[in-house]
């Protein structure tokens, strides 16, 4: 029978006919038969857990030491700070266990990417916390921001960047657009579709990058990562128009609507794309307004869309929805369908629910005067935010309902350019491969 | 002669074969390809903090001469999961399956649960940094006639890229070759003499093949020697290109160590390549402790023993040889066609015609197509099934004697396989009548003399006739 044991024992299993001597791995939950060991060439081998098998103790395995990195400094590099939070940039496999987990220690990213500090030299290392940025909330990118704020009010730090999961990487990016004010430095968001502990690690050309960046004059929040599936550049993308367009690919960021600021190499090359710039400047102090509305909601229209699903959110007490609407900004309005939309969408507006439509196209601005629907539509009192995208609108709709006394007011601010989310002139080359 | 026991020699080997289906993680095609490359990739691999957390210096000087890699890959054979831009796919099943029979052929046991690794690799031949990996059977063995050798592992792996290039800077490998799926075999160190070692060599690979599931062709399948007398410490022999030289390679290599040890050098184990002089060349220390963690992108492979029990092995060697032996085939057409993909059609010729004698059967399967192919200086020449099937029916029926198989076959690949029936419709033989009246012309024109008479109607009737029938109406 089984004896107990525990992760990182060494172990003698014997069952009929077979002996086998290895170090215990951690099991997944549900899997408390299996017995999973790492035998001495390396490999993992699993044994059913029944009446035959018998586990002797025989030992416990070695622990690896811990790094000790004191991130040397450099009197003529500029000096940056880092915030991290979390995210596969940050995360590694545990040898021993196998599992992957975030760096116990934020110096470990050198590790990975020792050439670091021989462009800046790092001054500080903030850890809020280390969270999937899928985990994450309106309360996190407040604590970034409040990070970010003090570290840009630092005379000697030439920029900020934070490490970041990159599944909602660009909501956090766009959020932060919003909520610095009086931005005058470089941020820059860095995430890896490749972890830490693999020869393949993307980051490490990310984070080189993004280095680079935060020595440049462009004062905006971008998220730095590749721009192609090679490692040869880096795009710098403003915060409120990128977003992540592959689930695995490197260069999974693209610009969306407009060109990327700029594009950035390994070896510190940077060049300029974009006219539309912040630059840096010396002058005043960067403030993290952080007041936030989480009572919104995201929405995608889809064909039989049930308009009762909006009822959920009017009882609820919601403070404004973004409605992602078909091609130029449609959604039902066709009164003998069964799912016409207009009346609920008018309730809602009457009872001072904002409600904005982006485009699900993605790429393109909404218009409501070339379809009656727009039109009627408009007419209801939806906010149509041109080329805006939704996750942008999400994270600006949050931080305008914080700020905003009235519907009025929601839906003037909504339609101000506050951090290039409202691309007037939208160039060809925005939409090629 | 050197005395091996005597100088404690131990020996064993590693086999790579690939296995014939599609890549072990993602569904493109096991084909290594020789025309131009559509697109390639530039990549670099990171330095890795070794697993205590120190940043290794020698690492970080390779890093400074900026070492890359060029990957070259296809727009219709390479996906995602080579250029390391999409997760694994599961396990091909087909694969597992494959290497399970393989291991059940060497009588190894099996793991309840197998899991995939990841193991390092630093030289920029897989786009990931590693190369996956798994343990799929232990413990098992083969006989030799010198003796068991044990079978300590068996893996189920994928390949990695092959190398097409090099400049100071970089390094390029073609993908076609990444993922391929291959099974690693490795041998316990049983073998007593360099001898023994090619014979385990010869029987693994004829196992392998007779699975019927394995590739063939150049580059399918690799072995590696390993070799350590009494003294020295196992060295790794990688590059055995051809089976008839293995004992010569090791004994060069029993007689480096003797002279290393005799010069009392620093002996340590390593990794050393076969050059063409059958010398070879150190390569790299052995590599300590793998390091390995598990593939954390696939789930646990859990393997039903009701499976592993249904595999059917297929028939062994040994059996077929005897079985072809008792069709009276000679004993090189024996051991050809034994371990040939060509088996199955042979058997099924053997069948449809049983009078037609067995011999003649295989060599005009394995023996006149090669020499057609030699003759002509052809790349490639098969005839496809249904062709073979009428010239040996033709044989069979006596309508073409063997004498003109091989003209047949040569006309045959110039018309690429075409016209099959007028082509052999040519050699028809003569009808008796028609051979008595062309032989009773030939005696009335022949001036010369009379014993020269009989060399003279064969050759004019090559093909035409047989020839004792010619002898017969000469007698006449």
């Amino acid at each position: 029978m089984a004896a107990k044991f525990s992760v990182n024992d060494k172990v003698l299993v014997e069952t009929k006919g077979s002996k086998y001597e290895g170090i215990v791995m951690p099991t997944l939950e549900g899997q408390e038969d299996v017995l999973i060991i790492k035998l001495a060439s390396g490999y993992n081998l699993g044994i059913k857990l029944t009446k035959e098998v018998s586990v002797k103790h025989v030992g416990k395995a070695e622990k690896g030491k811990q790094p000790s990195i004191k991130p040397p400094f450099r009197k003529n590099l500029p000096s940056i700070s880092i915030i991290t939070t979390g995210g596969t940039i940050t995360s590694k496999v545990d040898y021993s266990t196998g599992g992957v987990s975030p760096l116990i220690k934020p110096e470990e990213v050198f590790l990975a990417t020792p050439e670091l500090l021989d462009i800046v030299n790092i001054k500080k290392i903030v850890q809020p916390f280390a969270i999937w940025s899928e985990d994450m909330t309106s309360a996190e990118w407040q604590v970034i921001a409040k990070e970010v704020a003090k570290e840009l009010n630092d005379p000697e730090v030439s920029g900020v960047m934070v490490t970041h999961g990159t599944d909602f990487l660009h909501y956090t990016a766009s959020a932060l657009s919003f909520i610095l004010k009086g931005l005058n430095k470089p941020v820059a968001i860095v995430g890896g579709q490749r972890s830490s502990d693999r020869g393949s690690f993307d980051g490490g050309m990310n984070l080189i990058c993004a280095a680079h960046y935060l020595k440049s004059n462009i004062a905006e929040v971008a998220v730095v990562m590749h721009g192609s599936t090679q490692d040869n550049f880096c795009y710098a993308i403003r915060g409120t128009n990128v977003r992540k367009m592959h689930t695995s690919r490197r260069d999974a960021f693209r610009p969306i609507n407009e060109l990327p600021l700029a594009k950035i190499l390994p070896d510190g090359r940077i060049e300029r794309m974009n006219k539309i710039l912040n630059l840096r400047s010396d002058k005043g102090k960067v403030e993290a307004d952080v007041k936030f509305e989480p009572k919104i909601a995201l929405i995608k229209y889809f064909p039989g869309a049930d308009p009762a699903i909006l009822e959920y959110f009017m009882e609820k007490k919601y403070k404004g929805l973004i409605i992602e609407a078909a091609g130029l900004g449609q959604v039902s309005t066709n009164e003998k369908q069964k799912t016409v939309w207009t009346p609920t969408l008018k309730k809602l507006i009457k009872a001072g629910v904002f409600v904005g439509f982006t485009p699900q196209t993605i790429y393109g601005r909404i218009d409501p005067f070339v379809y009656s629907a727009g039109r009627i539509l408009n007419e209801a009192g939806v906010c149509y935010l041109g080329n805006m995208l939704s996750e942008t609108a999400y994270t600006k709709l949050g931080w305008v309902l914080a700020h905003s006394k009235n519907l009025e007011e929601t839906k003037k601010l909504m339609l101000t350019n506050m951090a290039g989310e409202l691309i007037e002139q939208i160039l060809p080359k925005a939409f090629s491969d | 002669m050197t005395d091996y026991q005597e100088i404690g020699l131990k020996s064993g080997i590693e086999i790579h074969q690939h296995l014939a289906t599609h890549k072990l993680f993602c569904p493109c095609p096991s084909e290594l390809r020789q025309n131009k490359p559509d697109f390639t990739v530039k990549r670099e691999l990171r330095p890795l903090a070794g697993e205590l957390g120190e940043i290794d210096p020698a690492a970080i000087f390779e890093r400074k001469q900026r070492k890359y890699y060029i990957y070259e890959a296809y727009d219709d054979t390479t996906c995602l999961v080579e250029l390391d831009e999409e997760p694994p796919h599961l396990i091909n099943p087909e694969a597992l399956h494959i290497a399970l029979l393989i291991a059940k052929m060497l009588h190894c046991k099996f793991p309840d649960i197998v899991q995939v690794m990841r193991k390092t690799v630093v030289n920029g031949s897989n786009t990931s940094g590693f190369q996956r990996t798994a343990l799929i059977g232990y413990g098992g063995f083969i006989e030799t006639s010198f003796g068991k050798v044990g079978i300590q592992n068996i893996y189920l792996e994928e390949d990695a890229g092959r190398r097409t290039a090099e400049t100071p800077e970089s390094v390029t490998f073609r993908l076609d070759r990444l993922g391929i799926a291959e099974v690693e075999i490795a041998t316990a160190p049983d073998c007593k003499t360099p001898e023994q070692v090619k014979e385990l060599a010869e029987k693994l690979g004829m196992l392998l093949r007779s699975t019927g599931k394995v590739r063939r062709g150049i580059g399918t399948i690799r072995q590696d020697v390993n070799v350590s007398i009494t003294g020295h410490p196992r060295v790794e022999l990688k590059g055995v290109q051809e089976l008839p030289h293995m004992p010569k390679i090791v004994d060069i290599e029993i007689e480096r160590q003797q002279d290393v040890i005799k010069k009392g050098e620093k002996i340590e184990p390593q990794v050393r390549n076969v050059k063409e002089d059958l010398t070879s060349k150190f390569l790299r220390p052995m590599a300590g402790a793998a390091r390995m963690y598990p593939e954390t992108d696939l789930p646990l492979i859990f393997l039903d023993s009701n499976y592993i029990s249904n595999i059917k092995l297929p028939e062994s060697v040994e059996s077929v040889k005897g079985k072809l032996q008792e069709l009276g085939l000679s004993p090189d057409l024996v051991n050809q066609l034994a371990s040939s993909a060509e088996l199955p059609m042979f058997l099924a010729f053997t069948k449809k015609y049983p009078k037609l004698n067995a011999n003649l059967v295989a060599t005009t399967m394995l023996v006149t197509p090669k020499e057609v192919k030699r003759k002509l200086q052809l790349q490639e020449f098969e005839l496809h099934e249904d062709i073979m099937d009428k010239v040996i029916s033709a044989l069979d029926e006596g309508t073409i004697v063997k004498e003109s198989v091989s003209a047949i076959m040569e006309e045959l690949a110039k018309s690429k396989q075409k016209d099959v029936d007028s082509i052999i419709s040519k050699y028809k033989l003569m009808s008796d009548a028609e051979l008595k009246k062309e032989i009773a012309k030939l005696q009335k024109e022949f001036k010369g003399p009379p014993d020269k008479l009989i060399g003279v109607a064969i050759g004019k009737f090559r093909g035409k006739a047989n020839p004792q029938k010619i002898i017969e109406l000469l007698k006449k």
